[in-house]
């Protein structure tokens, strides 16, 4: 059953990119599918950050408002420090993620309510920073700094080969290391985690970092892609990323599920708003159709939730 | 006014009540005895609808009735005053007196806190609490909530035709010996109007109030008897005693325990749960905590792995200090705990055997910070051989393995980071003869490989069968110790008189 | 009846607001202005209506992320139902009301059967379903802003009666209507009681689907009576009229004091919280300080006020 679950969402996106062909078989062309990869890139880099903590039971509001401080420090920095922008933009994220992640894991508030209140510390940094406003970043250091982010290797984008490597990693992290079981044990049920030793707190706080660590990475890549940082650059991220993650096949009472699903779950949302764009549905008008979708995956994954709260 | 004839209940094939018959006439306090496990829970569920019984009939006031959940066993006159108490502690007395049933105090969509609160009152003068009904429940002391659930209760008495029959189950675990004496006077005056139905650990109370006693063991009633024949250390020896074949722990392959102190621990004191316990135990040797429930084997063997608190003493493992430490350091530093929530704390059902047996320390199993999954699989299959694991391979989930190959994977896994001291909390509770034998087997294995056991057991039988040493504890305090050696085996009896 | 017991907990936000007030009127004494207050209070009318819908939905456990949806969802009603700008409205004056709020009441039942039934956590259905207003208001209203001609609609945020400005009563009206849900029905009682213990609930044989369902319904009801007073003092409908709302409507109900496990604190609480949001708005705006640190300075008290409110005993909610 649980090796079936997970083929599912593959065999979705399938019939997606084909009905979509099916409509223009243009679609089908490499290049365009290329492209619409690396336009997802972006929301991809966020669902990964939301799949850990998703992973270990929790959930994280924040994640676009780390994203849009994370796109108005690379833009305000870069022209006079260049690379260590980036780092800065990162570590930034690292910081709020380590901040929801001690209101979380330490002071034991719900998830949702402290990283909501945390996306709002998140956004008000945002608008102070940028004084309201969007912030260009000029051709040079653009060029310069991020080309890692936006140029072509191989004639492939560099957006897919960032997703690329910083899936591997994810996944290594995840699957290989005493980190990623103890984000495992922690989703499947905290009591039994904490008999076997593991530091509880410390796994919650790691979490919230990558997760911070992810969104911040994802603002840097679009503010590079869009050659700007806003406090608003990805206000419209927080429901696919977590509808990507849901759809992917990790569940939200926690403890299954992984990185790998979440690309599944974000090249389905792509193809899906590939095509409603295509039949001509409004983009706002799209949200519909993801919240419903999304409250029909959690609810098809909700059997086993009995021992998550349902409240 | 209620009889119980031959009453089964089987849970997907173990038999949790055998022919049980129990009758309550109005008047009469029938106690109920005997330990964790014996089939009274079971039976107060039947006797409230919640579970069906498998063969047997319950007759009410003469006829036979099938009871189809608790509302159902209401309107038959049976109420039930449950453990843990059942109020909601936000809302005022009246509201909880009357949750569910609140619709004749409606008027015009709102409700009628007059009326409500003076029927409110009725109720509360029959177990004579003069507290208002409109005070919020979380303000009561405990003594009078339980007077409240009473109430509750009793407000049957208006809504069935014929005489109650009340389940009281453990009225006093949490009662102070002032505020029992206040309750056992409501339920005797009660006893004019209702059967009751008296579940406690504490004999010498059941023995008090009680006009007859049933002693359960294993699903069964072992013995009735009239309040003038009973004593506590006869109802002990009732609810504990089995006959058990000599050979069963295998007690002649017991190893002898080294002279080298592994664990030490002085003066642990928990407020509410056990005070000044020390001893010592030596590596290679299996001490058992023994007492009645609630007499703080649990919280002490859950503070040693560090899940409690403890407000004084020392707990020390070969040198290291562990007194109030989080788990992983514990852990650490060589303490294995084997919890008796078996789905909820032993294992991590969702996670194959491989990686349950590779949770703690993991980082043992590492290279370069990831994991040597060669290195992982030989062990684990070396483990699944040596601890007879039944499952089809090592990447299984353990959500599909039986209980005891479960247990056998959470001793796998303290067995792969070499723990020095096995916290052992029930281990064979639910398990079936095999699956116990084989973690009999085990326990001797460890103690042979030089690790300190400490065995909270399913039974007297159990402890004695494989400790060396034995704790008593009776409420909190450690009321004796004693060397269990092949040549001079103790018995249950031996004990008891420490426990009650 | 309410938890009349005093803790730091439930007098802390009085102590807030009292603070509040006396600080930035020693900054800036034109706080005090008549005038001022005035402005306060109307620009926390729709807030609290908002605020109550969220309230009951928290006091019994759950939490209602659809306030923004919700919202949007009731004005593209509105805007359907009234004389606006395109021309293509029902124009049934002051008669759409109702149909608004039933619209409204309806969704939120909505999101209650598909946290119930669907056994989807309830954040999760409302986010989800907050989603889907946001979707149907912009396809209502063609992705566009539509002005409301209706004089009558118009009027609940210009027209004054002595003085004050008719969102001010219908504010107060809907107070006074939470509070006696609250304490003197069924409904409030129950889902009261499904905060303080859900299962002790279902044992007495209260149907706790239907109470949840009915609470959330309540809540979109609230939160349509809210949509019409933003859409009125915006004198337009659109997908964004909530925009906002959703954070300023959580955080007022848990800086007033009603804690997210459920079961502790009210309406009266409530208003308490929201007054402290906006007086902390309209300090912020005498002052000349920009008003999005408001978000931040939130972000900060709901943290507090949660911790302040959380139970010693059951932390095993913090999922």
């Amino acid at each position: 059953m649980t090796k079936f679950a997970g083929t599912i969402p593959w065999l979705g996106l399938i019939a997606a990119i084909l009905i979509v062909a099916a409509f223009d078989a243009s679609f089908l062309r490499p290049m365009t599918l290329i492209g619409l990869f690396s336009d997802s890139a972006t929301l991809f880099l966020m669902a990964l950050g939301m799949t850990w903590v998703i992973y270990i039971g929790s959930i994280d509001l924040s994640l676009q408002a780390v994203a849009a401080v994370s796109s108005v420090i690379l833009a305000l920095l870069i022209p006079q420090y260049g690379m260590v922008a980036i780092a800065v933009a990162l570590v930034a994220g690292v910081l709020f993620g380590l901040v929801s992640g001690f209101v979380h894991g330490v002071l034991k508030l719900p998830s949702f309510i402290a990283t909501l209140a945390v996306g709002g510390i998140a956004a008000t940094a945002a608008l102070a920073l940028s004084g309201e406003r969007s912030i260009q970043i000029d051709a040079t250091p653009r060029t310069d700094s991020l080309s890692w982010a936006i140029g072509r290797t191989l004639d492939i984008p560099n957006e897919i080969w960032v997703s690329l490597i910083v899936l591997a990693l994810a996944m290594v992290i995840e699957q290989m290391t005493p980190f990623g079981k103890a984000m495992k044990a922690l989703g499947s049920g905290e009591p039994a985690a904490r008999i076997a030793g593991i530091r509880i707190q410390r796994t919650k706080l790691i979490v919230f970092m990558f997760a911070g660590l992810f969104a911040a990475l994802s603002g840097v890549v679009l503010a590079g892609r869009l050659s700007s940082g806003s406090p608003t650059i990805a206000n419209e991220f927080l429901l696919p990323a977590i509808a990507a993650v849901v759809l992917g096949g990790t569940s939200l009472a926690g403890g299954s599920g992984g990185v790998l699903r979440t690309l599944v779950g974000t090249l389905l949302i792509v193809v899906a708003r590939t095509g409603m764009t295509f039949i001509g549905i409004n983009a706002l008008a799209q949200q519909i159709v993801f919240g419903l979708v999304l409250i029909a995956a959690v609810s098809l994954s909700a059997g086993r939730a009995q021992k998550g709260i349902m409240k | 006014m209620l009889q119980l004839n031959d009453i089964t209940k089987n849970f997907y094939g173990v038999q949790a009540l055998k022919e049980v018959s129990l009758s309550v006439r109005v008047g009469e306090v029938v106690g109920l005895v005997g330990e964790n496990g014996a089939g009274k829970s079971t039976l107060m569920k039947v006797l409230n609808g919640i579970h069906q019984p498998t063969n047997g009939s319950i007759e009410i006031n003469g006829a036979k009735r099938v009871l189809r959940g608790p509302r159902d066993a209401a309107t038959h006159g049976i109420g039930m005053v449950f453990q843990e108490q059942s109020l909601v502690p936000n809302i005022s007395i009246a509201e909880n007196i009357f949750l569910g049933n609140e619709a004749r105090f409606v008027k015009f969509g709102r409700i009628d806190w007059r009326t409500m609160n003076d029927a409110a009152r009725q109720q509360l003068a029959k177990v004579g609490l003069e507290v208002d009904p409109n005070t919020v429940t979380a303000d009561l002391s405990f003594i009078q909530r339980q007077m409240v659930e009473l109430a509750k209760v009793l407000t049957l008495e208006e809504a069935v035709a014929g005489n109650l029959c009340i389940l009281l189950d453990e009225p006093t675990s949490m009662l102070e010996q002032a505020e029992i004496t206040i309750l056992f006077s409501v339920i005797r005056k009660l006893r004019g109007r209702a059967g009751i139905v008296f579940i406690s650990h504490r004999l010498d109370e059941v023995i008090e109030i009680s006009d007859t006693i049933y002693v359960m063991k294993d699903g069964a009633v072992v013995s009735r008897m009239e309040k003038a024949e009973a004593s506590p250390s006869r109802i002990h020896h009732l609810m504990v005693g089995r006959e058990v074949a000599a050979s069963y722990y295998k007690q002649e392959e017991r190893q002898r325990p080294e002279k080298q102190i592994a664990l030490k621990v002085r003066g642990l004191t928990k407020a509410g749960a056990f005070e000044d316990i020390s001893f010592d135990l030596n590596q290679g040797e299996v001490a058992a905590l023994v007492g009645t429930e609630g007499a703080g084997s649990e919280p002490l063997i859950r503070s040693l792995f560090g899940l409690e608190k403890v407000e004084r003493g020392t707990i020390e493992l070969n040198g290291i200090d562990l007194t109030n430490v989080l788990t992983d350091r514990s852990v650490a530093a060589g303490v294995g705990y084997v919890p008796r929530e078996r789905k909820i704390e032993g294992i991590v059902e969702e996670m194959s055997v491989q990686e349950n047996i590779f949770l703690p320390l993991a980082r043992q199993a590492t290279r370069f910070g990831l994991f040597d999954f060669s290195r992982m699989a030989k062990k684990t299959n070396e483990l699944m051989g040596k601890l007879r694991i039944k499952a089809p391979d090592r990447s299984t989930p353990c959500v599909n393995l039986s209980g005891g190959n479960q247990q056998k994977v959470v001793l796998a896994r303290w067995y792969r980071t070499g723990a020095r001291l096995f916290l052992l909390d029930h281990p064979t509770r639910g398990l079936d003869v095999g699956a116990k034998e084989d973690v009999y087997s085990l326990i001797r294995e460890i103690c042979a490989g030089g690790a300190a056991v400490i065995l909270i057991g399913d039974t007297l039988e159990e402890a004695l069968g494989l400790a060396h040493t034995i704790v008593v504890l009776k409420d909190g305090m450690q009321t004796a110790r004693f060397d269990n050696t092949a040549a001079t085996p103790l018995t249950p009896l031996d004990l008891i008189p420490h426990m009650v | 009846m309410t938890v009349t017991r005093l803790r730091l907990a439930s007098v802390m936000p009085l102590l807030v607001l009292a603070g509040l007030c006396v600080a930035i009127s020693i900054a800036e004494p034109r706080f005090l202005s008549i005038d001022n207050l005035i402005r306060i209070a109307a620009a926390s009318a729709a807030p609290l209506v908002l605020a109550l819908g969220a309230t009951f939905v928290i006091l019994m456990g759950s939490i209602d992320l659809s306030v923004e949806g919700s919202m949007a969802f009731a004005s593209a009603i509105l805007a359907a139902c009234v004389a606006n700008a395109n021309g293509a409205g029902l124009d049934l004056g002051l008669a759409a009301l109702p149909l608004v709020i039933a619209a409204a009441a309806l969704f939120g039942a909505l999101i209650g059967v598909i946290h119930t039934y669907l056994r989807v956590p309830s954040f999760m259905a409302s986010l989800g379903m907050g989603f889907v207003g946001l979707g149907i208001a912009t396809i209502m209203l063609g992705g566009e802003r539509v002005g409301i001609v209706d004089e009558s609609i118009r009027a609940l945020a210009l027209t004054r009666i002595l003085n004050l400005p008719i969102s001010i009563y219908v504010a107060t009206f809907m107070l006074a209507l939470a509070w006696v849900i609250q304490n003197h029905t069924r409904i409030g009682r129950r889902m009261l009681a499904l905060g303080g213990a859900e299962q002790l609930v279902v044992a007495s044989g209260v149907n706790v689907r239907h109470v949840r369902i009915l609470v959330f319904a309540i809540a979109g009801a609230f939160f349509g009576v809210g949509a019409v007073l933003a859409s009125a003092r915006l004198g337009a409908s659109s997908a964004l009229v909530g925009s906002g709302q959703l954070f300023t409507a959580i955080s007022a109900v848990v800086v007033g004091g009603t804690a997210l496990t459920g079961g502790s604190g009210g309406v009266l609480a409530t208003l308490l919280g929201v007054l402290i949001v906006m007086v902390l708005n309209n300090g912020m705006v005498i002052l000349g300080l920009p008003t999005f640190v408001q978000q931040g300075v939130l972000g900060i008290m709901i943290i507090i006020a949660v911790l302040l409110n959380q139970p010693i005993r059951g932390l095993a909610v913090a999922k």
